[in-house]
């Protein structure tokens, strides 16, 4: 069978980092084909490159042997190219007929021939069995529904090659049933489709073939037929494992906060807590793997006092936690990396050596008469002196934090965290998008704070992070832990296959 | 980078007042006057002699504290667009002292004025906890408040404090009256305006709080992640905003209006938001603007009896100030936009070096 899109060669690339590098990937007529990577493979960028919202850097389309430009999502949909997102893009207040004529440029004259229309989206619907109900709101129909209405959008302008980008994230199982039996009707009427997931399962019962991409490159295709769970996992994490730099601690000290049954939101697979217990000593590092969305996020924000939790008790240096308050954590001296710094960490808008002091203002040392004067010399020269510690590369402290490159802003919240010898860090995704260079100063970072006495807790999507420096690995899986490993010679199997949720 | 953000800063209002000037000299000459004559005559009208400085200043007094009414929420990231209602209910406050209790001198003005404060940081209180505890939208709730508190004021000067047959209330008395600086229309409103201006400047630049408070107004998630009290913050400065304009509405009936009559106020919360935008939240900004603004009302009177210019081209300049100010700021704020002055930037240093 030949190919109905070919991507040969293709690269992305923003300033200096590759998004992707040398793809090579094609899709048949009439078969599902998976991309599978953890986050930040690239697979976002490849498809965004396919619908045309990006421009590749390098590389050539071929869409039915012929070679395509796509500089426009407009134009990705003329060549019959539709994606679902996993958000979806449907305009809640109208009804389902609405949205899927939205947009529609084959229009004739100011009016809609509503009855024409209609007629045409519900041979669509019956020939694929994409049931929906053309007259209801969007807000009024279930989530599966909603999900039907996309594809229906896409088929209606014509698409001969639908991308899935987790469509199976927010439905039931019962709807994830549905989906496959749609997804089968259209692959056996020759359509083609792109599906994005990271669910082993699935990839494994709906794929004729999957691609696998790691570090913004193809690592390989293979045909499912050709290969189980265990492989995909090896492939996906893929390492001959490197050698830590670190020394990895196995007797680490009294626990600093300690989690007993913690619940949040549990009936959310994606965005909730299940009977979670764990702790983390002083003097270790312990790094929680996952997939991204399987309540690392929530993990990170009750044992730093954002969220409260609903049900299971947290104890803190020996004490029970009674009201959670991010002040209140940040007094006990639990310091905290969150995973967005430009949304949650930094005040994008004050200069650096605002950022530096932010949570210390009404100390002594930076203000006098209890918080009425402040320092402003204290707080520049501190600022300077923290400056370089920490290597943080500004033009001057007083320069906004949002001009500075990722790594720069990183190694303020660092600065900002780490001075003052906390007893507790939790670290979330703390190099996202960093070099290796800065990624290397952060770890060490991190492992110095550890010497020190501080318990750190890690929550990193990076699995190359994780095994780093980690002491011990905790692996969560929709909202519950589903296993505690070693970090001295880790057992990177079982690793990935709790990951996958076996 | 940071310097010529500052410098854009200053620019953009400049530019946007001399282009409403030359918009406004066009339109003057479109009229048959001379507008070099007409722009002297303004100028005259407003600064020309002491008494005219006097009067500009007592213009600018209660748009000075509506601006920094508005000035002082919206760095904590709330709008209060209340500051015409807060402004009322404290004139309101503020008359029932003066003309009711019997007191009179220098206690009554501190007593008249404090309840003027307390009113409308009350009134202010509302839109802030609606907003904090129920998730309302504060714009639309303060803006309402506006109308209640008009036909509130309303109310009181054609009934409970009504003054013979006239929908007025009584003057306050001679003693409980604010003074004049130098016999000029100008009160110590005016001077209290002033400190009010330099204290909310010395809090938000100079203290540990104000710090805080600005955090909470750029960045409401990393300040709470940072352990700050977002909730409290925004109460606080929903309170100490009403209670600015509660004060500036006391200072306005004490030492101007003397009696609260239909029209008190009016237009003033929105000149206040107008004025802190334009200086964008830096109060001392926010005084040299309302000052500004004082000038070419004032002015403009002047400028019509002398060259027949009707006062409306002022409105008119005023009018495209805001408007060019407002699209000025939101321009530079296009990434295009700043490519290009960092492309000339870049430049001028290559040229330096």
């Amino acid at each position: 069978m030949d190919a109905f899109l070919r991507m040969e060669h293709v690269s992305k690339r923003f300033g200096d980092f590759y998004a992707n590098r040398d793809i090579n990937f094609s899709v048949r007529r009439g078969e599902v084909h998976t991309l599978l990577g953890e986050n930040g493979a690239g697979k976002s960028t490849l498809m965004n490159v396919l619908i045309g919202l990006y421009q590749p850097t390098e590389g050539t389309i071929y869409l039915d042997g012929k070679k395509v430009r796509i500089d426009s999502p407009a134009q990705a949909v003329k060549l019959g190219i539709g994606m679902v997102h996993q958000h979806f893009m449907l305009v809640e207040a109208m009804t389902v007929f609405e949205n899927i004529i939205l947009g529609d440029r084959n229009t004739r004259g100011i009016f809609i021939d509503r009855e024409a229309r209609t007629k045409e989206i519900q041979a669509l619907s019956a020939r694929y069995g994409l049931e929906v109900e053309l007259d209801k709101p969007i807000t009024e129909i279930s989530v599966g529904a909603q999900q039907r209405v996309e594809i229906l959008k896409a088929l209606y302008r014509g698409a001969e090659l639908l991308i899935l980008d987790e469509p199976s994230a927010a439905l039931t199982d019962l709807e994830v049933e549905g989906l496959f039996d749609i997804m089968r009707k259209l692959t056996g009427e020759g359509k083609s489709i792109i599906f994005i997931s990271h669910k082993m399962r699935e990839v494994l019962r709906i794929s004729d073939r999957i691609t696998i991409l790691r570090a913004g490159r193809t690592v390989c295709t293979v045909d499912r037929t050709e290969t189980n769970g265990e492989e995909l996992a090896n492939l996906m994490i893929g390492r001959e494992l490197a050698p830590s730099h670190y020394e990895k601690i196995t007797e680490p000290g009294e626990p600093v906060v300690s989690l007993e049954k913690v619940d949040y939101h549990k009936e959310s697979k994606h965005n909730g807590l299940c009977g979670v217990s764990l702790s983390v000593g002083r003097r270790e590092i312990v790094g929680i793997a996952g997939v991204d969305g399987n309540g690392q996020s929530q993990l990170a924000q009750v044992v730093t006092g954002v969220l409260t939790p609903d049900a299971g008790e947290v104890d803190l240096k020996g004490s029970r936690v009674a009201q959670f308050t991010p002040n209140g954590f940040i007094l006990e001296s639990v310091s905290h990396i969150p995973e967005d710094r430009n949304k949650m960490g930094l005040i994008g808008d004050m200069s650096v050596k605002e950022n530096i002091v932010l949570k210390s203002t009404d100390t002594p040392q930076f203000s006098s008469a209890r918080g009425f004067h402040l320092k402003k010399r204290a707080i520049r020269d501190y600022a300077e002196q923290m400056r370089e510690k920490y290597d943080i590369r500004c033009t001057s402290v007083e320069q906004e934090a949002r001009n500075l490159s990722g790594g720069n802003q990183q190694k303020v919240i660092l600065a900002r965290e780490l001075e003052g010898q906390p007893d507790l860090l939790v670290a979330v995704h703390p190099t996202r998008g960093l070099d290796i260079g800065a990624t290397r100063f952060v770890h060490d970072t991190m492992i110095d704070a550890r010497e020190k006495g501080c318990g750190v807790l890690l929550i990193s999507a990076d699995f190359d992070e994780i095994l780093e420096v980690s002491d011990r690995i905790v692996v969560m899986f929709e909202g519950q832990v589903m296993g505690v490993f070693s970090g001295k010679e880790p057992p990177i199997q079982e690793i990935s296959l709790a990951m996958a949720g076996k | 980078m940071k310097n010529s953000n500052k410098l854009i800063s200053v620019l953009v209002p400049v530019a946007s007042v001399l282009l409403a000037f030359a918009i406004g000299c066009a339109v003057m000459a479109g009229l048959g006057a001379n507008p070099l004559v007409a722009l002297q005559s303004l100028w005259t009208g407003a600064f020309g002699n002491l008494r005219n400085v006097g009067t500009t200043l007592a213009r600018a007094t209660p748009l000075i504290f509506t601006g920094l009414c508005a000035c002082f929420a919206y760095r904590c990231g709330v709008f209060n667009l209340g500051g015409e209602g807060q402004f009322i209910i404290g004139s309101v406050a503020c008359c029932y002292m003066a003309t009711q209790t019997g007191i009179e001198g220098f206690p009554a003005i501190v007593l008249c004025l404090l309840a003027g404060i307390l009113a409308g940081g009350i009134w202010a209180l509302i839109p802030g906890l609606l907003k904090v505890y129920r998730g309302q939208n504060e714009m639309i709730i303060s803006i309402m408040l506006n109308y209640v508190a008009t036909l509130f004021m309303g109310v009181v000067y054609t009934n409970w404090l009504r003054e013979g047959s006239v929908p007025q209330t009584m003057s306050v008395p001679d003693t409980t009256k604010l003074s004049r600086i130098f016999g000029l229309r100008a009160t110590t409103a005016f001077i209290i305006a002033i400190v009010v201006g330099l204290l909310i400047y010395y809090f938000l630049f100079y203290t540990s709080k104000g710090f805080q408070l600005r955090a909470v107004g750029l960045n409401m998630t990393a300040a709470e992640f940072n352990g700050f009290s977002v909730k409290r913050y925004i109460l606080f400065s929903f309170v100490v905003s009403g209670a600015i304009a509660g004060l500036g509405g006391s200072a306005e009936l004490l030492g101007t209006q003397y009696r609260l009559i239909n029209g008190f106020a009016a237009g003033y919360g929105f000149d206040g938001v107008a004025m802190a935008l334009i200086a964008q939240l830096h109060p001392l900004a926010t005084i040299l603007v309302a000052i500004f603004f004082a000038a070419l009302r004032v002015g403009s009177t002047t400028m019509q009896a002398a060259t027949g210019v009707p006062t409306s081209v002022s409105d008119i300049i005023q009018a495209l100030v805001i408007v060019f100010t407002v699209a000025g700021l939101a321009m530079v704020k296009l990434s295009q936009f700043k490519a290009a002055i960092d492309r000339i930037f870049a430049r001028k240093e290559t040229v330096a070096s």
